[in-house]
């Protein structure tokens, strides 16, 4: 892509210190505090997985009362899905997006302040409603009622932080559709756009879509809960399943908010290190807008088991095996892209084709699990859980590694351990298929999930997957250091660090300046 | 590519229509892509991804249908 592009130093007036963060309106700086807190939420998260792997260890209960280990299950799930993989993605989203379409900024620069500051707000209600009376929410990730109509304080503090984190969510969502629609650099139209973007951009939908949704529902709990309603209680005349319903026509989509944006970081990693452009660019932005229209009829595929007539059985399990298709489609492009590039195989590559080839792992147990038969045996046990975590630790959390190591030398100007980094690669890798492989066998043998206690024929895998999951753990913690250390220190990073990288970002220093393109690049 | 060409003329229905089809799958020629990006309008790209769905929906369920009579 050829670009005239003019940069120039720049005299900043801004606050120095804390109020620097506290009033940024820079896109860079917003970035770097959504990746920050999403790593917070990621510790915070993981250790509410390790005190579950602790308690799972061996049969018996050893260290969490039944109760508390539900809190933790629960609290576990919502601070992952909405307080780690969402705003890390939103991090790079605010990183990246104008330095790839060549916009000076984000095109709603102060609401994208708020909308990371209402994070912390919501973060902290989570984290402190397991010290309220009665505890943390405990109805799992999902709070169907009746589960969730019981609940003390903990699940009104959960319902007011999901509220928040919608909010902030549907603004980051607007901010992001907004700044690809009308900031691109001149000549850079919608099919020149790099896949991390297009990706996006039909993620911010799907998130304008599903939200209110989610608003809705939590909504309808709340006023159940407290005034007087009775759309999920039976005995008002209302119905549970109906939460199930409202619940998935968000979650599904919700899943696929997680991964999309994955995808788009993948479609910009594999190529760069193959050396070749992306293969079937279009058939990506095709297959990425047809997934996002079709996850939006399947969603109660989540709910084979609560009794639904044959023709609606049939009709979401076929319609969620057709939605494998342009995932697969995904898989095959990334392979063609490989297919006979001078490949490198650097930190970032590592983790993409990592991801390729344990996303593919997960949207087979999914396929699995979407034959209603098999779904009737495996639903609800760990067969579920080794899926979804397949997809979403693998899929959506290695992608953030690797979007992470293949831009850090752009955003701190300095080029990380590369020895320790692929370390960390390899650990996460064994690790993460020690503590998760296993549940496959623990789930088709029937043990349950969201139980604290099991019987001794689940003992050896329950062991064996512990150990992988304390040694997951612990990787993150040298990821942490990892990045410490390049931040602090280390070999300087050249403008164009990757020679097979190709997108805008490339052509600006590194470190990239505080403000950049405010003189639109012209894209050739 | 440039985008001073001629004034773009516009899509028939029946492109829109294919172009779709070929998204539900998630693939599309290169060529027939480029013709789509010229000619098609966003909007009519929305819309016949409506009906799309639409159709998509009502088709597995007569496939549903036929298979539970
Ligand atoms: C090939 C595509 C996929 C198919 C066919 C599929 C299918 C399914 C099915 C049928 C279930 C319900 C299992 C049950 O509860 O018995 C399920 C659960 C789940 N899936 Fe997937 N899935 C796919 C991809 C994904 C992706 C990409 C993600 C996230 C990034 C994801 C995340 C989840 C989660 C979180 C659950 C469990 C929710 C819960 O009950 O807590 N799936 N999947
Ligand atoms: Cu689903």
């Amino acid at each position: 892509m050829a670009v005239v592009q003019d940069v120039h130093g720049h005299h900043d007036h801004h606050p120095s210190g804390i109020m620097r963060w506290v009033t940024t309106t820079n896109h860079k700086d917003i970035g770097t505090m959504y990746l920050w807190f999403s790593f917070a939420m990621f510790l915070v998260g993981g250790f509410l997985a390790m005190g579950i792997r602790a308690e799972l260890f061996m049969p018996g209960i050893q260290i969490l009362e039944p109760e508390l280990f539900n809190s933790f299950t629960t609290l576990h799930g919502l601070i992952m899905v909405f307080g780690a993989i969402m705003p890390a993605f939103v991090g790079l989203a605010n990183w990246q997006v104008p330095l790839m379409i060549g916009a000076p900024d984000m095109a709603f620069a102060r609401m994208n302040n708020w909308s990371f500051w209402l994070l912390p707000v919501a973060g902290m209600l989570l984290v402190s409603s397991f010290f309220v009376p009665g505890g943390a929410a405990a109805g799992g990730w999902t709070f169907y009622p009746p589960l969730s109509a019981q609940g003390g304080m903990g699940v009104d503090m959960m319902i007011f932080a999901v509220h928040i984190l919608g909010a902030s969510s549907i603004m980051g969502a607007i901010n992001i559709i907004t700044t690809i629609l009308n900031m691109r650099a001149p000549g850079m139209t919608l099919m020149k756009m790099p896949m991390f973007v297009w990706t996006w951009l039909i993620t911010a939908y799907l998130l304008v879509l599903v939200m209110p949704v989610l608003a809705g529902t939590v909504t309808m709990l709340l006023t159940d809960r407290h005034f007087g309603t009775s759309f999920f209680n039976a005995a008002g005349g209302g119905d549970p399943v109906l939460f199930q319903h409202i619940f998935w026509f968000f979650g599904h989509p919700e899943v696929y908010i997680m991964i999309l944006p994955a995808f788009g970081i993948v479609s910009e990693i594999i190529p760069t290190f193959s050396r070749k452009p992306l293969f079937g660019y279009s058939s990506m932005v095709y297959a990425t807008a047809s997934i996002a229209i079709l996850s939006c009829i399947v969603w109660a595929h989540h709910m084979f088991t609560v009794g639904m007539p044959t023709v609606g059985q049939l009709f979401f399990m076929y319609a969620t095996m057709l939605i494998a298709v342009p995932t697969g489609v995904k898989v095959f492009n990334w392979t063609a892209t490989m297919w006979r590039g001078s490949m490198t195989f650097e930190t970032p590559m590592l983790f993409a084709i990592g991801f390729i080839f344990l996303f593919v792992i997960g949207g087979f147990s999914g396929v699995i699990c979407a034959i209603v038969p098999i779904d009737i045996q495996v639903q609800d046990t760990y067969y579920v859980i080794a899926h979804f975590h397949y997809v979403l630790v693998s899929g959506a959390l290695f992608a953030i590694f690797g979007a992470v190591y293949y831009w850090l030398p752009k955003w701190c100007g300095r080029m990380y351990d590369v020895k320790l980094a692929n370390m960390h690669f390899w650990l996460s890798m064994i690790f993460f298929n020690v503590a998760f492989f296993v549940q496959h066998f623990l789930g088709l043998a029937g043990m349950p999930r969201r139980i604290p206690d099991y019987s001794l024929q689940f003992a050896d895998f329950n062991m064996i997957s512990s150990i992988g999951a304390f040694g997951f753990g612990l990787t993150q913690l040298f990821f942490l250091y990892i990045v410490i250390k390049c931040i602090r220190g280390g070999e300087k990073a050249a403008d164009r660090p990757w020679e097979g990288g190709n997108t805008l970002e490339w052509t600006l220093p590194s470190p990239a300046p505080y403000h950049t393109f405010e003189t639109p690049p012209v894209i050739k | 590519m440039n985008n001073t060409e001629q004034p773009a003329e516009k899509a028939s229905a029946m492109q829109v229509a294919k172009a779709v089809f070929w998204s539900f799958l998630g693939i599309r020629k290169k060529d027939d892509l480029d013709r789509d990006a010229k000619m098609i309008k966003p909007h009519q790209v929305v819309i016949g991804g409506l009906i799309g769905g639409v159709i998509f929906v009502l088709s597995i369920l007569t496939l549903v249908k036929v298979v539970t009579s």
